[in-house]
């Protein structure tokens, strides 16, 4: 239940709550020279645009509205992707330029609009000798806000962005505004000058998926996780009816049995994954890549299939007949499919930082691998080269993860066993 | 004391039970158990339900760990002994329900590691001899219970172990199954040289079976001969099973009856009968004067019988009347 609770409230709170959304701003600014009573100074509004995410919260609360991951821009599509991100914002490099021309504008709009009332008012005499207008500058600029647009989490997270850039443009222009009039001695007026923007751009492949057509890498997760109390049937079975015990009597070695198991598991796996994604086609399911993607998918989901069989021959080390072991297989695979992130985004609870990847405990899992490296390959069309990471500690995982199967399985019920007559 | 026939020298043992004890916390399921189990004999392995039999076979064949003792095969510590020197038919029936009778058989020879020409050999006349040649290609699932019983018992045989332990292996049979049991046993002995160690509750196919009998209690060996001595060593003699009119007076009657001369052992049978169990030497030559002595007690004999002493009296002798478990 704590576990349901847990996936299901994190998911809400993360998707329209007032909790952090986890983004990543790219401030690709380069700056700009800025002559302040005559001197030059170089300013990076791009950063102090970040800062002002970070440092945001939400109304009559102390909760900030983002969480800013450090992250390289590819690791942040990655982590986009794996939906371990609400947001990418991508800050251009000519922000500083754009805002700088946003301040110019404002202040020839503003100084005009005040000699313009002097003029007609008949006090045109009395303005500075010294004043001169600053140049008109034409720079636009445009922050783009990354994500899946399908996505509840997104919707929130980019709402919010642009509502403060509109904010950000608002108060530079007040700014201005008040150093003319400070200047001027006269009270501002009101311009509206669009210099910066923000415009989403929906992350690859997402344009035309269905929320289905997400969520499928997810479902065949699922399914290969359910295998886990059926691997862990199979083996009670022999262990209640004794037939275990006739065959621990011949010389059928452990690794022949858990071997033996193996290899028939991974056939069902193989078909199980064959029929859903065969069922998901049939029911409008779109992915990337064509058929090598589909051999890809199955290989990989291959890998999900024998960490399913491990976790159930560990299972079965523990389980004296078949209906306990469907009972605890599906106690067990339902949190764990949670904790795999397939279906709900999951808060963040970072485990460490290793070959310049973030690692949360979910990752932990091998299922949360595979459906991280399902969802690229089907759902954005990524290559091997772009999820062997995923596959590389999914199959570590998955081997620690058969080993500690193997060493109990054969502990508890491949010794004499201690049970009375 | 417990005594064992002595009859047979040490290297003809071709299983050893040496002190073995197996305990559960408190409970001792077998208690410093030792026996010797001739090459080539049936060897019966008797005592009531809970007194440590199948706990002692499941530590013979090795799916239960002892908590001392050692168990040889042939002077070998058993986990050393190659696996293929035993096997087993237990007590339940321990098949693969979703294959065939033969597929069973050849799964078993696989795991023995017996070339596939020498399992289908064998599977063919293990078939045959327990007269399921018919059912070769059936469904384990579609058998009747009789069948599975005797598919159970060919799987013990499969890989033509020297050691063959019968864990009841007659529960459930019909009088016609259990009399081609009894073969079956009999040719493994005879004709297939094979030590065969048998657990029953019929008193009548651990008498007419095994060579040498053991009967434990509570996980102690009580006693362990061949039956004919078994049977002499709790009492010569004949057992006399007497009904009174007046049941209320079987009390007085054995009290009488204890001080005649002959009369070894006197009881009254604990079931609805009311019988009256005597045992006693020249039991025919007393029944003049215990009809007499019941005479006197003012009441008299509905019903008088003789009979041979049996093992089953044997094993009640010494086990006691009282249900288990």
């Amino acid at each position: 239940m704590i576990i349901f609770a847990f996936a299901f409230g994190s998911s809400n709170s993360l998707g329209t709550g007032t909790a952090p959304h986890e983004i990543a701003v790219i401030n690709l600014d380069q700056g700009a020279a800025v002559s302040i009573n005559n001197t030059t100074e170089h300013i990076n509004a791009g950063a102090t645009f970040t800062q002002l995410l970070e440092n945001v919260t939400y109304p009559q609360t102390d909760t900030h509205m983002f969480t800013l991951n450090n992250v390289s821009a590819d690791q942040a599509l990655s982590m986009l992707k794996g939906r371990a991100l609400d947001a990418v914002i991508t800050i251009p490099e000519n922000f500083s330029q754009a805002v700088v021309s946003l301040t110019n504008a404002s202040t020839r709009a503003e100084t005009t609009s005040d000699i313009g009332l002097r003029v007609i008012n008949g006090s045109a005499a009395q303005l500075p000798v010294s004043t001169t207008l600053p140049k008109q500058g034409n720079v636009t600029s445009q922050i783009i806000v990354e994500g899946d647009t399908d996505s509840n989490a997104f919707a929130a997270a980019q709402s919010l962005i642009f509502n403060l850039l509109q904010q950000y443009q608002g108060q530079i222009q007040a700014m201005t505004i008040r150093q003319v009039d400070a200047t001027l001695a006269q009270k501002g007026s009101n311009s509206s000058i669009n210099y910066i923007s923000a415009a989403v751009q929906p992350l690859t492949g997402t344009r035309s998926l269905t929320l289905f057509d997400y969520q499928a890498p997810g479902v065949i997760v699922f399914a290969l996780l359910l295998q886990v109390g059926s691997v862990a049937q199979d083996l009670a079975r022999e262990s209640a009816r004794g037939t275990l015990g006739r065959l621990k009597l011949s010389n059928m070695r452990s690794f022949d049995l858990l071997f033996g198991t193996l290899l028939s598991w991974i056939v069902f796996a193989v078909a199980q994954i064959l029929l859903l994604l065969g069922v998901a086609v049939a029911l409008g399911f779109e992915w990337f890549g064509g058929a090598n993607s589909i051999v890809l998918a199955v290989l990989i989901g291959l890998i999900g299939g024998i960490a399913s069989i491990s976790l159930g021959l560990l299972l079965a080390a523990f389980t004296t007949n078949e209906r306990q072991a469907a009972q605890l297989g599906v106690l067990i695979a339902v949190p764990v499919f949670f904790l795999t992130g397939s279906f709900f985004p999951l808060p963040n609870e970072i485990l460490g930082t290793a070959f310049g990847t973030t690692f949360q405990v979910y990752d932990l899992l091998p299922w949360t691998q595979v459906a991280d490296a399902l969802r690229q390959i089907l759902v954005f069309g990524s290559g091997f080269g772009d999820v062997a990471a995923y596959v590389g500690f999914a199959i570590v995982l998955t081997a620690i993860l058969f080993v500690i199967g193997v060493i109990f399985y054969s502990l508890v019920r491949l010794r004499s066993e201690l049970r009375p007559e | 004391m417990i005594e064992q026939s002595s009859d047979y020298s040490t290297d003809t043992y071709t299983l050893q039970l040496q002190g073995l004890t197996k305990r559960y916390g408190d409970l001792v399921a077998v208690d410093d158990l030792t026996l010797q189990i001739k090459k080539g004999e049936i060897f019966g392995f008797l005592g009531p339900n809970g007194a440590g039999k199948t706990t002692t076979i499941n530590m013979m064949v090795g799916l239960l760990s002892p908590t001392s003792g050692a168990v040889l095969i042939d002077g070998q510590d058993r986990a050393q002994a190659p696996k293929r020197s035993i096997g087993i038919c237990p007590q339940d029936l321990v098949l693969w329900e979703e294959l065939t009778c033969t597929e069973n058989l050849t799964v078993m020879g696989d795991m023995y590691d017996l070339p596939r020409a020498v399992t289908k050999a064998r599977v063919r006349s293990l078939l045959a001899a327990l007269t399921l040649s018919e059912k070769a290609n059936a469904r384990v699932s579609q058998l009747s219970g009789g069948m599975k019983r005797r598919l159970n018992i060919a799987l013990a045989v499969i890989h033509d172990p020297d050691i063959v332990v019968l864990d009841e292996p007659s529960t459930g049979l019909d009088p016609q199954s259990r009399l081609l049991l009894w073969d079956f046993v009999r040719l493994l002995k005879n004709k297939e040289g094979k030590t065969i160690i048998l657990t029953t509750h019929v008193m009548q196919e651990a008498d007419a079976l095994s060579d040498r009998i053991a009967i434990i209690d509570h996980g102690k060996l009580l006693q362990f001969d061949t039956p004919a001595n078994l049977k002499k060593k709790i009492g010569s003699g004949d057992i006399i099973e007497m009904q009174l009119t007046e049941q209320e007076k079987n009390e007085a009657v054995i009290e009488d009856l204890k001080s005649v001369n002959g009369i070894l052992e006197i009881q009254e049978i604990n079931d609805a009968s009311g019988k009256i169990a005597i045992r006693a030497l020249n039991a025919v030559n007393l029944l003049p004067e215990i009809i007499e002595r019941v005479d006197a007690i003012r009441t008299r004999v509905a019903d008088i019988s003789i009979r041979e002493n049996t093992l089953e009296d044997v094993f009640i002798y010494l086990t006691g009347r009282g249900l288990r478990e």
